[in-house]
């Protein structure tokens, strides 16, 4: 196996009287495809947006690569939001600005590229998530699956190590779904780490290395798609069953 | 009985608690403001782009507001003056009032309801579509990229706004000492600048930049914690232009005060 370069150990979190997480260990090695699935409501969002300090956790520690990260500062994450980016569920783009200046925003922030060049780097990105020359539109002007598409396009840009996937798939029709997960496979070949968050589970087990589900604020298995797709467990099992319905 | 009692003064005191504790948070974000300012990296086009949409796209409604505030003064001043005889005190008043509280006050009324019900919505519903989130998850600030370029635009429009609207008013005073109360304009002018000193304008240009800081620092607060969607985005806009009005009129007769004191 690989390096770990994430590793989450004994998460708490809570709001309010509303326990989420309670005592949540996960890693997560280089290169690999974690699937991990959950009820609505489970906390899996929670849990993504607490990786990257969107959200600050209770209890628990944090590592990216032996750098602990749960108590940085918003300006002391800022490399790490850089090397772990979040694929937000509904694309979040900027709506006031273009596709070119949502995707081309990481670049502008973070590069010393020249436009020229950040140009050149857009238009390939657009090539990969395939929507090549839309650069001038808006995001009001794409469809769901489109506005999705740019939003990992501009999670991707600065080549990350990891990338934390909201569910991509969701709300999206069979094609486009096939468009994100092709998009996903292509980045898994070129060495990307992922967390896959989605009740899609045909793609979870395409995708991934490992599946681990989420239930009551703990992780209740933890193991490959094929053991996924065997187990015994009646929670697990009505996850498998869900998918052949 | 006891129980009863405890649990009412407990509530009172989170209440009271939680009002604090936003308190502390809108003075933590102007620290942040201002920290922010001066360090790298700096966004000025996006500074100029608020100074274009904030403050040009206000000098509208303030010539009209100004004139009409200098319009109208002048025709009760001078109604009530002429009983004693006092017309010729007319001017003096008009424009002193005018520098000192009428423009500023008027003006950032009314650019609290312009401006910072849009700051509010615009940020809001960033921040209900997690626009908010992805700039944080990008690796940059919203105070930085948001609230530093609104606030900076407003304190550096508003006085201008003020004066221009000092400048309109005083004009629609000339109009009506000369139609109405046969007031020349040459006299009027040196009345105004005769009376009118060099610290009942900065007066009135020191008001109305603390006014644009108390907009943009709460509409961007307000924006920043919207929650529940449109609907929260609508109570975060009417909360705004209630507060920061009754905040503008509040602080405006401390600083008059203050102003009163040291000159
Ligand atoms: N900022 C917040 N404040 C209070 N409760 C929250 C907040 N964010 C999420 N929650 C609650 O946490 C739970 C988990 O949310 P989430 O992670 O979004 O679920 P999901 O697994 O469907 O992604 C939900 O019950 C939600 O109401
Ligand atoms: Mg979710």
């Amino acid at each position: 196996m690989n390096e770990v370069i994430l590793e989450l150990k004994n998460i708490h979190k809570k709001f309010g009287k509303n326990k989420i997480h309670q005592g949540i260990n996960l890693t997560l090695h280089r290169g690999e495809s974690l699937g991990l699935l959950g009820g609505s409501g489970t906390g899996k969002s929670v849990l993504l947006r607490s990786i990257i300090g969107l959200e600050r956790i209770d209890e628990g520690e944090i590592f990216f690569k032996n750098n602990r990260i749960d108590q940085l500062s918003e300006n002391k994450l800022t490399p790490f939001r850089i090397k772990i980016s979040y694929s937000f569920q509904s694309g979040a783009l900027f709506d006031s600005i273009s596709v070119f200046e949502n995707i081309a925003y990481p670049l502008f922030e973070h590069t010393k590229f020249s436009y020229s060049q950040i140009k050149d780097q857009v238009a390939e990105m657009l090539k990969l998530i395939d929507l090549q020359g839309k650069e001038e539109l808006m995001p009001s002007d794409l469809s769901g699956g489109m506005q999705k598409r740019v939003g990992m396009a501009r999670a991707m840009i600065l080549n990350p190590e990891i990338i934390l996937y909201d569910e991509p798939t969701a709300g999206l029709d069979p094609a486009n779904t096939l468009n994100v997960v092709e998009l996903m496979l292509k980045l898994k070949k070129k060495g990307l780490a992922s967390i896959f968050v989605t009740h899609d589970i045909p793609s979870a087990i395409m995708l991934c290395d490992r599946i681990v589900v989420l239930h009551e604020g703990k992780i209740i298995f933890n193991d490959t798609p094929i053991k996924f797709q065997k187990s015994e467990d009646p929670i697990v099992r009505k996850f498998v069953l869900s998918s052949r319905e | 009985m006891i129980n009863h009692i405890t649990s009412k003064y407990y509530r009172l005191f989170k209440i009271l608690r939680s009002y604090l504790i936003s308190i502390g948070e809108v003075f933590d974000l102007f620290f942040e403001t201002i920290q922010c300012t001066f360090s790298r990296p700096f966004y000025f086009s996006r500074l100029m782009e608020q100074i274009n949409h904030i403050g040009y796209g206000s000098t509208s409604i303030t010539v009209v507001m100004g004139v009409t505030t200098g319009l109208v003064m002048t025709l009760n001043f001078g109604y009530g003056l002429a009983k004693f005889g006092g017309t010729l005190y007319v001017p003096a008043l008009v424009s002193l009032s005018l520098a000192r509280e009428m423009a500023p006050l008027f003006t950032s009324l009314l650019v609290a309801g312009r401006v910072g019900s849009g700051i509010a919505a615009e940020i809001g519903a960033m921040n209900v579509t997690q626009q908010v989130d992805a700039i944080r998850a990008l690796g940059t600030s919203p105070v930085r990229t948001l609230v530093v370029p609104r606030f900076w635009s407003l304190v550096i429009s508003l006085p201008l706004l003020s004066s221009l609207s000092f400048g309109v008013g005083i004009l629609g005073g000339m109009i009506v000492c000369k139609t109405e109360f046969d007031i020349i304009p040459g006299f009027y002018l040196y009345k105004v600048f005769s009376t009118v000193k060099f610290h009942d304008y900065m007066s009135g240009l020191v008001k109305s930049a603390v006014f644009a800081g108390i907009i943009t620092i709460l509409a961007c607060y307000k924006g920043l914690k919207t929650r529940d969607g449109t609907k929260g985005v609508g109570l975060t806009t009417t909360w705004v232009v209630v507060t920061t009005s009754i905040l503008i009129l509040v602080t405006d007769f401390f600083i008059s005060k203050i102003f009163l004191i040291i000159w």
